[in-house]
């Protein structure tokens, strides 16, 4: 391979630095703004009804072993009994995620305002980049790479003879845009905007059908094995009690 | 090392060691596992920079990475006090967490501190 490139200090101060730091600071400003537009949308009732069931049914399912079998079987019709139960969902009756979301065009709005608070920071940052820093060699990753990376890390230098470990400057936003995500979570907190592979996440879900979601609970309440702790309780609380004495 | 601080104090035990029924307290958990996940990536990031201070390259790089997790997972569970069931479900949980995440933040930042300190 090539000996080592001998990159001027003028690179590190106007390129590799600032490209870093405006990185960030596009992340934090993208953070903020999508805040701002964040819409506080009114929940409706019966979406709201359904999460709450649910969260009733899985209470009870996670809990059962503590209330007399009595008790659980009540509750269980309560929730499963195929005429009236909470969970029951009539067949036919379940709406179609799809229809509903063209029907409500604010869900749409949402949505695309959420892709445009991604796409367009990222679109002007790439032409950013690609406008001022097109061409240098930028950094050196302290490690060796196959020529399999090349493409990936040397974009928008031609050269085949430099060694792969030598990064593009436009490759070096590439490596920025995935690896500042661990930084944003510490320095944003917990539900940060710029976290794109949530995002992603909530984008295929967002035609989740909670209709299927009580089928689902139902199916698992339905099976739910029912073995009271209380027997076994006087035990417990001797070995604690004798703990706590001794 | 970080590990220690970062994770502040766990909640509430969710379950008594001698006990053998399964009460979990998911929200405990949660809570537990986003305080596994910040030291993880705080101490990826602060290891990233150290290692590209102190020059590694190549595979030293990666054992120092490694090593790094190794202390944050025996920092966590010195932390848990030894007892991991009755704040975690599993070892996994301590153990790999976080892992490939931080990976790209250490390579990220080593990969920084290495071209300001050494190469030019």
């Amino acid at each position: 391979m090539a000996e080592d490139l001998v990159l001027d200090t003028a690179i590190r101060d106007w390129v590799l630095i600032p490209l870093s730091v405006v990185m960030v600071l596009i992340g934090v400003l993208r953070h903020f703004v999508s805040k701002l537009m964040r819409t506080s949308q009114v929940p409706d009732a019966k979406i709201v009804k359904e999460g709450q069931v649910m969260l009733r049914a899985r209470n009870l399912r996670a809990s059962a072993n503590f209330i007399p079998l009595k008790a659980f079987r009540a509750r269980k019709v309560y929730f499963c009994n195929e005429e009236n139960g909470l969970l029951f969902v009539p067949k036919g009756q379940a709406q179609n995620p799809q229809a509903q979301m063209l029907s409500d065009p604010n869900m749409a709005m949402d949505m695309m305002k959420k892709n445009l608070s991604m796409i367009i920071p990222q679109t002007l940052t790439f032409a950013w980049v690609n406008f001022f820093f097109s061409g240098f060699v930028a950094a050196k990753i302290p490690f060796p790479l196959t020529q399999r990376f090349r493409s990936m890390l040397q974009n928008g230098i031609d050269l085949s003879t430099v060694d792969v470990s030598y990064v593009s400057s436009r490759s070096w936003y590439f490596l920025n845009l995935f690896g500042l995500r661990g930084l944003f979570s510490l320095i944003l907190g917990e539900e940060n905007a710029v976290d794109d592979t949530q995002r992603m996440m909530q984008m295929s879900g967002f035609g989740f059908d909670p209709s299927k979601g009580l089928s689902a609970e139902k199916d698992n309440l339905d099976i739910t094995q029912h073995d009271w702790a209380l027997p076994t309780l006087e035990q417990r609380a001797e070995a604690v009690l004798k703990k706590l004495v001794s | 090392m970080a590990g220690h601080n970062e994770s502040r104090s766990s909640e509430k035990k969710s379950s008594n060691g001698m006990n053998d029924l399964p009460t979990f307290n998911s929200e405990n958990m949660q809570s537990n596992m986003k305080i596994i996940y910040y030291s993880r990536t705080f101490l990826s990031i602060i290891g990233g920079v150290a290692a590209g201070i102190l020059g590694f390259t190549g595979l030293k790089g990666f054992f120092f990475y490694f090593l790094l997790m190794a202390v944050t997972s025996l920092g966590l569970i010195a932390k848990a006090k030894f007892s991991i069931h009755s704040y975690f479900d599993s070892w996994n949980r301590v153990v790999l967490d976080g892992f490939l995440g931080g990976l790209m933040s250490f390579v990220l930042f080593w990969t920084f501190a290495y071209d300001i300190v050494h190469i030019f």
